[in-house]
C-alpha cells in the first residue's frame, strides 16, 4: 500500500478550508442547483481517473 | 385520503415479500449473472448508506442548515473518490484475510480479543439509535398514512404495537435474505441484488417526489425559481451555510459513517467485490448520491410552500395529502420503507456476524457440535442474533418515545460510530499503535458521546448540567452534537496517541502493523511448520472444527492455492496454513481463527523469528503490478537484473536457509538435475530426489568446500560428472546462514579427457607394435625359410609333420604380426584414408561375402537391410575392414543358426548403421574395456584383442564414431548391437556427368 501524500494533502486542506470552499460554491446568488454542476464535474473527472489509474492491485 | 392499517402492513408485507423474491430469483439465477454480478449492481447496493435519514431525515437537515446537508452524501462520496486512502487498503486486507467487519479488522491488526468484543459491544450500542431512527421512520409514516397525524403532535402514550409488528415482519426477512447461505464467506449475490433493487426503488421514489415538487406544486422549474426569488427569505436559508466547526464536524461524521458503519462496510468489503466493481464504485456511487440528493431542496421547498404541521422529516407524505394525491404519499412511504428495511436489514446482519466472531464464539458460548456441521449450527445462532438486535432495536425506539427527531437520532449514532475512525485510520498509518491505546482512546471518546448524545435521549438528563463541571462550552452556541463530536474524537484520539506511546507495541501487534501499512499482505516469514501435510493439518484440525468442517476447509484452501493434497513443500505449507487461517477468520473472525491455527498448525519454537521467505517476496514482487518510482523503481529493476543474472548462469546455482529449505535452483541446476524448480522451490533438502538428495546433502556436511569431480549415476549404465562448490552467506538475523551451492557439469570435459587418454594409448601400443612386428618379422620370416627347406629337403614323415607344425605356427605368428603392423598404421594416426562416396550395402555385401568363404566358422545368417541407394562418405577399404571385423564378432558371440542384422538410416545428417547380433552378448564389466588393445573375451587363441581397438581408430580417423549396447533383449540378457554413426556421401556431379557419357 503507498500512502498517498499528495492526496492526503489535498484531504487536508479541502478539510480545514471546506467552510470557504462551500461558501464560494453557494456564493453569489447563483442558481440553487449550482453545487450540483460542480459535483457533476467530480462524478466525470472521477470516471476519467478510474479509467487512467487503478491496474489490478488486489 | 388515507389508508387502513390493514392495507399498509399488507403492503410492507408484498414490498418485502417481492424483495424476497428478487433474491431468490438472483440465487437461482433466474435473473442472469450478467446482472447480478455486474458493477452496477455493486454500486446500487452501496446506497444501503442512504437510510432514512436520506429519504426523510436529509429534508429538515436541508432547512436548518441549508445546504450543510451535503456534508451527509460528501462524505461517502468522499471516501469512494479518494479509495486509495482507505477504501483500497481496507479491501485488500479484507479480501486478503477474510475480514468482513470493523471488528474483524481491528482484532486483525491490534491482536486482541479484547479489542473484537469491545468493537462488537459498542457497535451494538451505538447503532441503536440508527435502528430506532429506522423503526421510528417507518412507524410514524405508517400512521400517517393511516390519518392518525394526532399521534406525531401530542406526546401521548404511542401505540407500539405497529412498529413491533413491523419490526416482527422485518425480522422474519431478515432472517431469510441474511442467513440463507449458511457459509459467510461467498458474496451473498441474493442479498446485494435485493439491496441493490431497493436502492433503485428508492432513487425512483424520490425522483417521484422531485418531480412532483417541480411541476404539480412550483409548475416547473422556472415556477421554482420565481417562488424562490419571491421568497429571498427561503432561498436565504441556503446561503447560511454552518460555522467552520459546525460543517467540519458534520463532514467528520459522515465520512466517519461511511468507513465505520456496519452496513456500508458489510456491503463494500464482506459482499467479496471486485476490483471492477470498486472501479465503477469511485464514480458510480458519487454519481447515485447526487441523484439521490437532487430531490431533497424541491421537496423541502414544496413542503414549505404547501404549508403543514407535520414534522419536516416527512415532508413527502405532507405533500402527497395535501395534493390529495394517494400515489404521491404512496412514493414518499415506499422511498422511506425501501430505505429502512435495507438498512435494517443488513446492519442487524452484519451486528450478527460481528456479535458471533468476537462475543459468542471467543467466550465460547456454542459448543461446536461435532455431529452436525459447524456452518449449520452458525446459521442459527446469527438468526438468533438477527431478532435479539431488531428487537432491541425497538426496546430504544420504545424508551426514546418518539421524542427525537431522525436527525437527532442519526446524529447520535453517526457520532458514536465516530469512535472508532482513530483505530481504522491507525491500522493503516500508524504502526506504533496498541491495542491499550485504542481501547482507552475509545472508552473515553464513548464516554462524551455518551454522556453528550446518548443518555439525554433516554433519560432526563440534562447535558447543560455538565456546566457544574466546568464544561459550559460544550453546550455554547445550543449544538451541543458540534461540540460532543469535536471534543470526544480530541479526547479519543490524544488518549489513543499518548496510551500507545507510554504502552509500547507487542511483537504480534508489530508484525500485524506491518502487513496492515505495508505493500505484502502476507508477511513473508519463513517459519517452520511441526506438522508436514495436508492430511496432518486437517486431522489437527478436527479436534476444534469437527472432522467434516475440518477436512472441508483444507480442501477449499488447497482448491484457492490450487495445491495437490499430498503437498510437503515447506513453503506451500506455510501458504496454506495463511490460507486457512484467513478462510477461518471469514467463518470464525480472526482473533478465534488465529487461536485455532496457532494450536492446531504450530510454529516451531526454535525458528519463531524466521528469515524473510524469498521465494514470497519475488512472488509477491513479481505479481504486483504497481509501478514503482523513484528508489524503489531502481531497487525492483536491480533485484530482477540479479535474477535473471543468476537464472541464466551456465552453472548451475542452488541456495538454501539454515533450515534446509531450498530458495534458488536456477535453469542450469534444473537442466543438470532434470528437476523443475518449481517442484522443488521452497522444499525442504530432503524431499530431492535420489541420487542428487544424497549427493548435495553429503557435500554440504561434509567439510570441504570444493569436489572437483563426482561421477553421479542418474541411470544405471549413464553417468554424469559434476563438479561442486559452496559457500555460505553471513545472515545478520542470526538465524542460522544461508548456503549456496555451485554445481557445475563436467560431463563433456570428461568424455574429451578419457578420448585423449584413449587415443594416446592407442597411438604408444601403436608404436610399440610397429617396432615389435619391425623385430619380429624378420627372424620369423627366416625361421619360416628354414622350416620350409627343412620340410622339402627331409623323407622322414615325422620331421616333415613337424617341420609343417612351424610353419603353421610362423604363420600364425605373421598374422599377428600383419595385425599389429596394421594397427600401428592406423593407430598412428597415419594411413592414407582417402574419404571418398561409397555404397554402403555393396561394402555390408562385400564383407559378408568374404566371412562366408570361410566354411570353418559357425554357420550364422547375415541379413543386410541397407537402403541400397545409401552413400556414405568413407574409405571403402577401411570401412570394409570395420565391417569385417564387426561383422565377424557378431558371428563368433552367436551359437550356430544365429542371426546377424545390418541396418541403416538417417538421423540429423548423420548415417547411422545397426549392427545387430542375437548372441551372448557382452558382459556389463568388460564394455567399458572392449575398445583397449589386447582385451579379448575370446578363447586364447582366438582373438589377438586388436579387431575393436582398429575399428575405433579407423572410425575416428573417418570422422565417425562407435557405439556398443549390450544386452539388446533385457529378459534374455542377450544380443548386442553395435551403431556406428558415418558422414552422408554423395556421388556428386562428377559421377552424375560419368553416368550420363556411359
Amino acid at each position: 500500500m503507498y500512502i498517498n501524500r499528495a492526496l492526503l494533502l489535498i484531504v487536508g486542506i479541502a478539510f480545514i478550508f471546506m467552510p470557504t470552499i462551500e461558501e464560494w460554491v453557494v456564493s453569489g446568488g447563483s442558481a440553487w442547483y449550482r453545487p450540483y454542476q460542480l459535483w457533476m464535474l467530480i462524478v466525470i473527472a472521477a470516471y476519467w481517473n478510474q479509467r487512467a489509474r487503478y491496474p489490478d492491485e488486489l | 385520503m388515507s389508508f387502513s392499517l390493514t392495507q399498509i402492513l399488507l403492503f410492507i408485507a408484498a414490498y418485502l415479500s417481492g424483495l424476497f423474491a428478487v433474491a431468490h430469483f438472483a440465487e437461482r439465477g433466474i435473473i442472469p449473472q450478467r446482472i447480478t454480478r455486474h458493477p452496477a449492481v455493486y454500486v446500487l447496493s452501496l446506497g444501503v448508506f442512504a437510510g432514512a435519514l436520506a429519504s426523510n431525515g436529509t429534508v429538515e437537515l436541508a432547512y436548518r442548515y441549508g445546504y450543510s446537508f451535503l456534508q451527509y452524501y460528501i462524505g461517502i462520496v468522499a471516501l469512494f473518490v479518494m479509495a486509495t486512502l482507505l477504501l483500497l487498503p481496507l479491501l485488500r486486507l479484507c479480501r486478503v484475510y477474510q475480514l468482513s467487519s470493523l471488528a474483524d479488522v481491528l482484532t486483525f491488526r491490534f491482536r486482541s480479543r479484547w479489542v473484537g468484543a469491545v468493537i462488537t459491544i459498542a457497535m451494538c450500542i451505538t447503532l441503536l439509535p440508527l435502528l430506532a431512527l429506522q423503526i421510528q421512520a417507518v412507524a410514524d409514516s405508517i400512521h400517517i398514512l393511516a390519518g392518525d397525524t394526532h399521534y406525531l403532535t401530542t406526546n401521548a402514550s404511542h401505540q407500539d404495537g405497529l412498529a413491533f409488528l413491523f419490526c416482527l415482519i422485518i425480522i422474519v426477512f431478515s432472517i431469510l435474505f441474511g442467513t440463507r447461505q449458511a457459509v459467510t464467506q461467498q458474496r451473498n449475490i441474493g442479498l446485494v441484488t435485493a439491496i441493490a433493487f431497493e436502492s433503485l426503488i428508492k432513487l425512483a421514489s424520490l425522483f417521484v417526489l422531485f418531480f412532483v415538487a417541480i411541476y404539480s406544486v412550483f409548475d416547473g422549474f422556472s415556477g421554482l425559481e420565481l417562488w424562490l426569488a419571491q421568497n429571498p427569505s427561503i432561498s436565504g436559508l441556503l446561503d447560511q451555510p454552518m460555522r467552520g466547526d459546525s460543517a467540519r464536524a458534520l463532514l467528520l461524521i459522515f465520512f466517519a459513517g461511511a468507513v465505520c458503519m456496519p452496513h456500508i462496510f458489510h456491503m463494500a468489503f464482506a459482499e467479496k467485490p471486485e476490483i471492477h466493481d470498486l472501479r465503477s464504485a469511485g464514480w458510480g456511487l458519487p454519481l447515485y448520491m447526487m441523484l439521490l440528493s437532487l430531490p431533497v431542496l424541491p421537496v423541502t421547498w414544496a413542503g414549505i410552500k404547501l404549508g403543514h404541521d407535520l414534522p419536516l422529516d416527512y415532508t413527502g407524505l405532507a405533500i402527497g395529502l395535501k395534493l390529495q394525491s394517494s400515489s404521491v404519499s404512496a412514493a414518499a412511504f415506499v422511498a422511506g420503507l425501501s430505505a429502512a428495511s435495507a438498512t435494517i436489514i443488513v446492519t442487524t446482519l452484519a451486528l450478527a456476524n460481528m456479535c458471533l466472531r468476537h462475543l459468542i464464539l471467543p467466550g465460547q458460548v456454542l459448543q461446536i457440535d461435532d455431529t452436525q456441521s459447524i456452518y449449520t449450527q452458525f446459521k442459527w445462532v446469527r438468526r438468533a442474533l438477527i431478532t435479539v438486535l431488531i428487537l432491541a432495536g425497538f426496546a430504544f425506539f420504545v424508551v426514546i418515545n418518539n421524542r427525537e427527531s431522525l436527525i437527532q437520532l442519526g446524529l447520535v449514532a453517526f457520532i458514536g460510530t465516530l469512535q472508532f475512525l482513530p483505530g481504522i485510520a491507525a491500522t493503516f498509518y500508524w504502526p506504533n499503535a496498541n491495542h491499550l491505546g485504542l481501547l482507552s482512546g475509545l472508552a473515553a471518546g464513548l464516554t462524551v458521546w455518551f454522556f453528550t448524545m446518548l443518555l439525554p435521549i433516554i433519560s432526563s438528563f440534562e447535558p447543560s448540567l455538565l456546566n457544574y463541571f466546568s464544561l459550559p462550552w460544550l453546550y455554547e452556541g445550543g449544538n451541543i452534537w458540534v461540540a460532543a463530536t469535536l471534543v470526544s474524537i480530541t479526547l479519543n484520539t490524544s488518549l489513543f496517541i499518548v496510551v500507545s506511546l507510554i504502552s509500547g507495541t507487542s511483537s504480534e501487534e508489530r508484525v500485524a502493523a506491518e502487513i496492515c501499512s505495508m505493500d505484502d499482505l502476507i508477511r513473508p516469514i519463513r517459519q517452520k511448520l511441526s506438522l508436514r501435510s495436508p492430511g496432518e493439518f486437517a486431522q489437527s484440525l478436527s479436534t476444534h472444527l469437527g472432522q467434516k468442517t475440518a477436512q472441508a476447509e483444507i480442501v477449499r484452501a488447497l482448491d484457492e492455492l490450487q495445491f495437490d493434497t499430498e503437498e510437503a513443500r515447506p513453503y506451500a505449507l506455510r501458504r496454506l496454513r495463511n490460507r486457512i487461517e484467513a478462510n477461518l477468520s471469514g467463518l470464525l473472525g480472526p482473533a478465534v481463527a488465529h487461536d485455532i491455527v496457532n494450536q492446531s498448525i504450530p510454529i516451531q519454537p526454535s525458528l519463531h523469528t524466521g528469515t524473510e521467505d524469498i521465494n514470497l517476496i519475488e512472488r509477491n514482487l513479481d505479481r504486483a503490478q504497481l509501478q514503482f518510482t523513484g528508489l524503489a523503481a531502481d531497487l525492483d529493476n536491480l533485484r530482477r537484473h540479479y535474477r535473471e543474472t543468476l537464472n541464466n548462469l551456465p552453472v548451475g546455482v542452488c541456495s538454501m536457509g539454515a533450515d534446509g529449505e531450498l530458495l534458488m535452483w536456477n535453469r542450469s541446476m534444473e537442466q543438470i538435475t532434470a528437476i523443475p524448480a518449481v517442484t522443488v522451490l521452497g522444499s525442504l533438502l530432503d524431499s530431492l530426489p535420489d541420487p542428487w538428495r544424497d549427493i548435495i546433502g553429503k557435500f554440504l556436511e561434509g567439510d570441504t568446500n570444493t569436489v572437483l569431480k563426482k561421477e553421479v549415476s542418474i541411470r544405471p549404465g549413464s553417468s554424469r560428472w559434476i563438479s561442486l562448490h559452496k559457500t555460505s552467506i553471513e545472515d545478520s538475523s542470526n538465524a542460522g546462514n544461508d548456503r549456496v551451492l555451485l554445481v557445475e557439469d563436467i560431463t563433456d570435459y570428461e568424455l574429451l579427457e578419457e578420448e585423449l587418454l584413449h587415443s594416446e594409448r592407442l597411438a604408444s601400443i601403436g608404436r610399440l607394435a610397429a617396432g615389435v612386428a619391425h623385430e619380429i618379422g624378420n627372424p620369423i620370416t627366416g625361421i619360416a625359410c628354414l622350416a620350409q627347406n627343412l620340410e622339402y629337403e627331409t623323407d622322414t614323415s615325422e620331421i616333415r609333420n613337424m617341420a609343417h607344425d612351424i610353419l603353421t605356427q610362423t604363420d600364425r605368428v605373421t598374422r599377428i604380426v600383419e595385425s599389429l603392423v596394421n594397427f600401428s598404421h592406423v593407430g598412428s594416426g597415419g594411413g592414407d584414408i582417402q574419404l571418398t562416396p561409397s555404397n554402403l550395402a555393396d561394402c555390408v555385401d562385400e564383407a559378408i561375402h568374404l566371412l562366408q568363404l570361410d566354411h570353418q566358422a559357425k554357420a550364422v545368417k547375415f541379413t543386410n537391410h541397407c537402403n541400397r541407394e545409401m552413400v556414405v562418405l568413407a574409405d571403402s577399404q577401411r570401412l570394409l575392414q570395420v565391417f569385417i571385423n564387426l561383422l565377424g564378432n557378431a558371428r563368433d558371440a552367436c551359437e550356430s543358426g544365429g542371426e546377424v542384422q545390418v541396418m541403416a538410416h538417417s538421423k540429423a545428417e548423420l548415417i547411422i548403421v545397426d549392427i545387430e547380433d542375437n548372441g551372448c552378448g557382452i558382459p556389463p564389466g568388460a564394455q567399458t574395456q572392449i575398445f583397449e588393445p589386447f582385451f579379448t573375451t575370446k578363447d586364447p587363441g582366438e582373438g589377438t584383442g586388436l579387431g575393436l581397438p582398429l575399428v575405433y581408430s579407423i572410425m575416428e580417423d573417418m570422422g565417425g564414431s562407435i557405439q556398443v549396447n549390450s544386452p539388446t533383449d533385457n529378459d534374455l540378457k542377450s544380443g548386442t548391437r553395435v551403431t556406428l554413426q558415418l558422414q552422408p556421401g554423395s556421388y556428386g556431379a562428377e559421377f552424375e556427368l560419368l553416368k550420363v557419357s556411359e
